[in-house]
């Protein structure tokens, strides 16, 4: 059969390739268009996650309680006022034990009043759950994100909000978090709450806008005995604060059988904590 | 033969079944940021967006460029580990320009906020009275025992040993 080589049939064609590039092109414009709402400017450039490995240790015989640290997040980070934290103080009261019982100590006290945040310029631990001559040891925890390597919240997202960034920070994209609350219920170490104000879960960022810029946590900075430091695993200086931590102290974490593998490490951790 | 003929209706479900597919994965391909998977299940953007924020806290650095001085003071004596802004309170704006005194900074603070500032003696009653929970080798007071005037009288802040 001969093939019928016709002008309409070629102009067709030729029409038929222009109208498909210009609709390529076209949706690439759109879809350009669609993304431009997701992406925004002012962040810190030659900021790169790959590059650093975030770590935070905590000396328990350090902390005195002042409330310095939750006092700074909630400014650095806007926090809600009332209930809410990002870090806080626990304070644990260990009782002696009564005679007779055979027992190594006896009751545990926990207890966190606004946070350890003073109210009026008092400290906001100053009354005692027991009489002063029962207490067989008392002292501080500070708490914070735990930067779980096997972080529970983020397999529970159901939006891909909530995330381990490659510096190991656990972040929550708040343009995706839909409120939903289960990272609240999952994480073991209570560390993240439903914001009243966005309706959207929050938690300890590490003060992401900080440490991008090159800059302590403001709990760190703020913190006055060094109970709290913050270093870099993957751009050790040869006198890092973190090489003297670990030198000095046996560590631990929090709640080590969940195989969470935090990477925010206690010194002096009494048994009682949880 | 072929005494098999394909209902008309499966090939309309065949197509309808094409056309919800095909209309997912184009609309999956206009909404899905490009950043999403960058790093992994989650929007590469996001990180920026949140370092975005502006630093509340100047940290000890940015007082360290004018006030070396006191800060070179502060090193020698007891509250050496201290951060400025711990007492002194935030101090953005007055890093970012030293014009804008620290006291107007104040003044923009809550009411709440000066009153802390003003008070001198709560800085320092807020680490150091005595309590069973702090660690036996921080320097506490039973502050109706010690002394009833203000800390200043006996301590310089900044150099808490020496007599102002």
């Amino acid at each position: 059969m001969k093939t019928q080589f016709s002008r309409r049939g070629a102009l067709a064609r030729i029409g038929g390739a222009v109208a498909g590039l210009l609709t390529m092109s076209a949706a690439r414009k759109a879809k350009a268009a669609v993304q431009k709402v997701f992406v925004s400017s002012g962040a810190p450039k030659g900021y790169d996650p790959t590059k650093h490995k975030w770590l935070m240790c905590i000396d328990v015989n350090k902390c005195i309680g002042c409330g310095l640290c939750a006092e700074a997040c909630k400014k650095e980070n806007n926090v809600p006022e009332g209930p809410f934290f990002r870090t806080w103080i626990e304070r644990y009261v260990i009782t002696k034990p009564k005679p007779g019982l055979g027992e190594t100590r006896g009751e545990t006290f926990v207890d966190s009043p606004n946070g350890g945040i003073p109210i009026g310029g008092r400290q906001a631990f100053s009354e005692l759950p027991v009489p002063k001559d029962q207490i067989e040891h008392s002292f501080f925890v500070p708490k914070l994100c735990n930067l779980c390597h096997h972080s529970p919240c983020t397999q529970v997202c159901p939006v891909g909000a909530a995330f381990d960034a490659p510096d190991g920070a656990v972040l929550i994209d708040p343009k995706y978090c839909i409120g939903c609350g289960f990272c609240i219920q999952a994480c073991p170490y209570g560390c993240r709450f439903l914001n009243p104000i966005t309706k959207t879960a929050e938690k300890c960022t590490l003060c992401y806008h900080r440490i991008t810029r090159g800059l302590k946590p403001a709990c760190v900075e703020v913190c006055p005995t060094q109970a709290r430091i913050f270093g870099d695993l993957k751009n050790l200086a040869p006198d890092d604060p973190i090489q003297k931590f670990y030198e000095q102290n046996l560590v631990q974490v929090l709640k080590p059988h969940l195989g969470t593998e935090p990477r925010v490490l206690y010194a002096g951790l009494d048994k009682e904590v949880r | 033969m072929n005494r098999f003929k394909m209902p008309p209706q499966i090939l309309r479900l065949v197509l309808l079944t094409l056309a919800i597919v095909g209309s997912y994965l184009v609309a999956r391909a206009f909404l899905t940021p490009a950043s999403f998977k960058q790093y992994g299940w989650y929007r590469g953007d996001a990180l920026e967006e949140i370092a975005s924020r502006t630093p509340v806290y100047a940290g000890k650095k940015a007082c360290d460029e004018c006030h070396s001085e006191i800060l070179q003071k502060l090193a020698k004596d007891a509250h050496k580990t201290l951060s400025c802004e711990a007492c002194h309170g935030v101090s953005r704006l007055h890093a970012d320009n030293p014009n804008i005194h620290a006291g107007q900074e104040k003044e923009e603070a809550d009411e709440a906020e000066q009153a802390r500032i003003k008070l001198t003696g709560s800085h320092c009653i807020r680490c150091h009275e005595a309590n069973p929970s702090r660690p036996a080798w921080f320097k506490q007071i039973v502050v109706k025992e010690h002394y009833s005037g203000k800390c200043t009288e006996c301590h310089a802040p900044h150099q808490p040993n020496q007599v102002p």
